[in-house]
């Protein structure tokens, strides 16, 4: 047989790990790039991508903002943050149902019989996921200036802010992936994932304060992370910043991150041997 | 070197069901090995296991020289895989799948356009190049499939019932296609349930039956295996096959009813014997033993 001198640097034995980082990294960003593709490919992805934040500021600003008692402004400046916060930790979803759809469907396996880094298509997954949410969040942003929402602190605030509010989906995203790896069917996971991050942005104080509410749902906002960091953003954007919300919402990104990340790199290394 | 392909002893269990319970396979280099078997045979499992994608509980397998739990990125190397499901993105265009794959292998952006070019026209997909695979037919995508399974000119390719729910024309150009690859080198090994793909395709054979080797040498030598010649006769009354059977001694299938021929002088004796007690017949032939005979004196498995 004549063997194709594939390699151009030659390997050592056995180590699955001989990829050079370098080349790790471009078969990354390669992949990162086939998940993108379809936001160019079908305007429909591009359109629901977008959609999703404007659809979202209009209906919590307008319709709920107006029943609150007509100060709009208020309702702006308190919700704002709220719904950025939440349209980007729901966005989080996607990185387990697309990991899901690739491994339902084959195109997992594909990969995992060409001589790239193992580490790959999961590094492109979560690059193209990151690249997504900063879209989602600064079209979030333009939407709020539209309706009349205004950055009173700085673009240091901003910086702050969206850094914060990127953290803790990136955080989710592990949660969501580890959940993707191991669920059953791409529904499954979306079930789950809709499951857990429902009730954790909706039942925050992300859309309206925990005043003249029962007790235990009180202390379950206070609990939750989401209240924190809506918190956290709408004092870096706004002004009248608490440390606390910060730290708290830093202190659960790192819980998340620890817990997550472990479990879906462990799920991935069993799927990718 | 001799076989691309050598495994022995292969062992996979998935919970207490044994998959594959010791098989034992040699491809040799430049040759077609067609695998055989009935649904759930354990062909897809011995395919997954060489093509690097499960690890076996028992058995080693090497592939190119390297063996498949040591060395997987060697062999990946070498490997090509086109499975049951088409495994391109759906989302993504024919030219983008198979730029993405030029892309992973280390092929510049201008090199992977080119192959990409150049598989599209070989697979007859130029037209479809820049429409999302979701839009294909069953036949397109499968070549899309195997055009992205050939980016990076695989010496040793695996295909796993490549031609399952094609039609009989689309199952023609990929016959075509395998063919012209043993003419340039490459290994193929073949999984069908199909026994004429079998038949047309493979130099040598390998029969799998729950899990274990039925059968392995070349169509003719398993042909064999089943015996001689057969007497096919196809009463023209329907009303004359249960006479028939009785004489004959075996049931038919479908209006035909098939003897094994021990020798030569036994057909006219046959046709004598059903001539003289009335049946008429519609049709009469000598042939050899087909690979479904073959199929059915190894597993027992009505076809």
């Amino acid at each position: 047989m004549t063997t194709t001198p594939v390699a151009t640097a030659p390997r050592t034995t056995a180590s699955l790990t001989t990829t050079p980082m370098t080349t790790a990294l471009s078969q990354g960003l390669t992949l990162a790039w086939r998940s993108l593709i379809p936001l160019r490919n079908s305007p429909g992805q591009l359109a629901g991508l977008l959609f999703q934040p404007v659809f979202m500021i209009v209906i919590f600003v307008y319709l709920f903002g107006g029943a609150a008692g007509g100060d709009r402004a208020g309702a702006v400046a308190y919700m704002l943050p709220g719904v950025l916060v939440q349209v980007a930790l729901m966005a989080t979803i996607t990185t387990g149902m697309n990991l899901a759809t690739d491994i339902g469907n084959g195109v997992f396996d594909r990969f995992r019989t060409l001589p790239i880094a193992r580490s790959a298509p999961l590094m492109g997954r979560i690059l193209a996921d990151l690249l997504t949410l900063v879209i989602t969040v600064a079209v979030s942003l333009a939407v709020g200036y539209a309706v009349g929402f205004r950055v009173t602190t700085g673009p240091l605030g901003v910086l702050a802010g969206v850094g914060l509010v990127l953290l803790m989906a990136m955080a989710l995203s592990w949660g969501s992936a580890w959940i993707g790896l191991v669920a059953k069917s791409v529904s499954s996971m979306q079930g789950m994932a809709t499951a857990v991050l429902l009730p954790l942005t909706f039942g925050s104080s992300a859309f309206v304060p925990a005043t003249d509410m029962p007790g235990w749902l009180v202390w379950w906002m206070d609990l939750n992370p989401v209240s924190h960091l809506a918190a956290a953003l709408r004092g870096l954007l706004g002004g009248g910043l608490r440390a606390a919300d910060v730290w708290i919402t830093l202190g659960w990104t790192a819980g998340l991150l620890a817990l997550f990340a472990p479990l879906a790199l462990r799920a991935y290394t069993r799927k990718v041997r | 070197m001799k076989y691309a392909i050598e495994a022995e002893g292969l062992v996979k269990r998935y919970g207490d069901k044994a998959a594959l319970d010791g098989v034992d396979l040699r491809a040799r280099t430049g040759a077609v090995l067609g695998v055989l078997g009935p649904n759930g045979a354990g062909k897809t499992t011995a395919v997954r296991i060489l093509a690097t994608l499960a690890a076996p509980d028992a058995g080693r397998a090497l592939v190119g020289g390297h063996d498949v739990t040591r060395h997987p990125a060697r062999v990946r190397e070498l490997i090509g895989l086109t499975g049951q499901y088409a495994s391109v993105d759906e989302k993504l265009t024919g030219t983008q799948n198979l730029v993405l794959i030029g892309r992973l292998l280390g092929l510049s952006r201008t090199a992977a356009r080119a192959r990409a070019a150049e598989l599209l026209a070989r697979f007859g997909l130029e037209e479809a190049a820049g429409r999302a695979a979701a839009g294909y037919s069953g036949g397109m995508r499968r070549r899309l499939d195997l055009a992205v399974s050939l980016a990076g000119r695989p010496r040793i390719l695996f295909l796993d019932e490549p031609t399952t729910g094609l039609d009989p024309h689309a199952r023609g150009e990929l016959w075509d296609v395998v063919k012209e690859l043993t003419a340039d080198g490459v290994t193929v090994l073949l999984t069908t349930q199909y026994l004429q793909e079998a038949d047309r395709l493979a130099d040598d054979l390998l029969v799998i039956d729950r899990g274990r080797v039925a059968a392995a040498g070349t169509p003719g030598e398993l042909k064999a295996l089943a015996g001689g010649h057969r007497l096919d006769v196809r009463p023209l009354h329907a009303a004359d096959v249960e006479k028939a059977e009785a004489i004959l001694g075996v049931k038919a299938t479908d209006g035909t009813l098939t003897v094994p021929v021990h020798d030569l002088a036994m057909p006219p004796a046959v046709l004598r014997r059903l001539d003289d007690a009335g049946v008429v017949l519609a049709e009469h032939a000598l042939r050899l033993p087909s690979l479904d005979d073959v199929f059915l004196t190894l597993t027992g498995d009505t076809r």
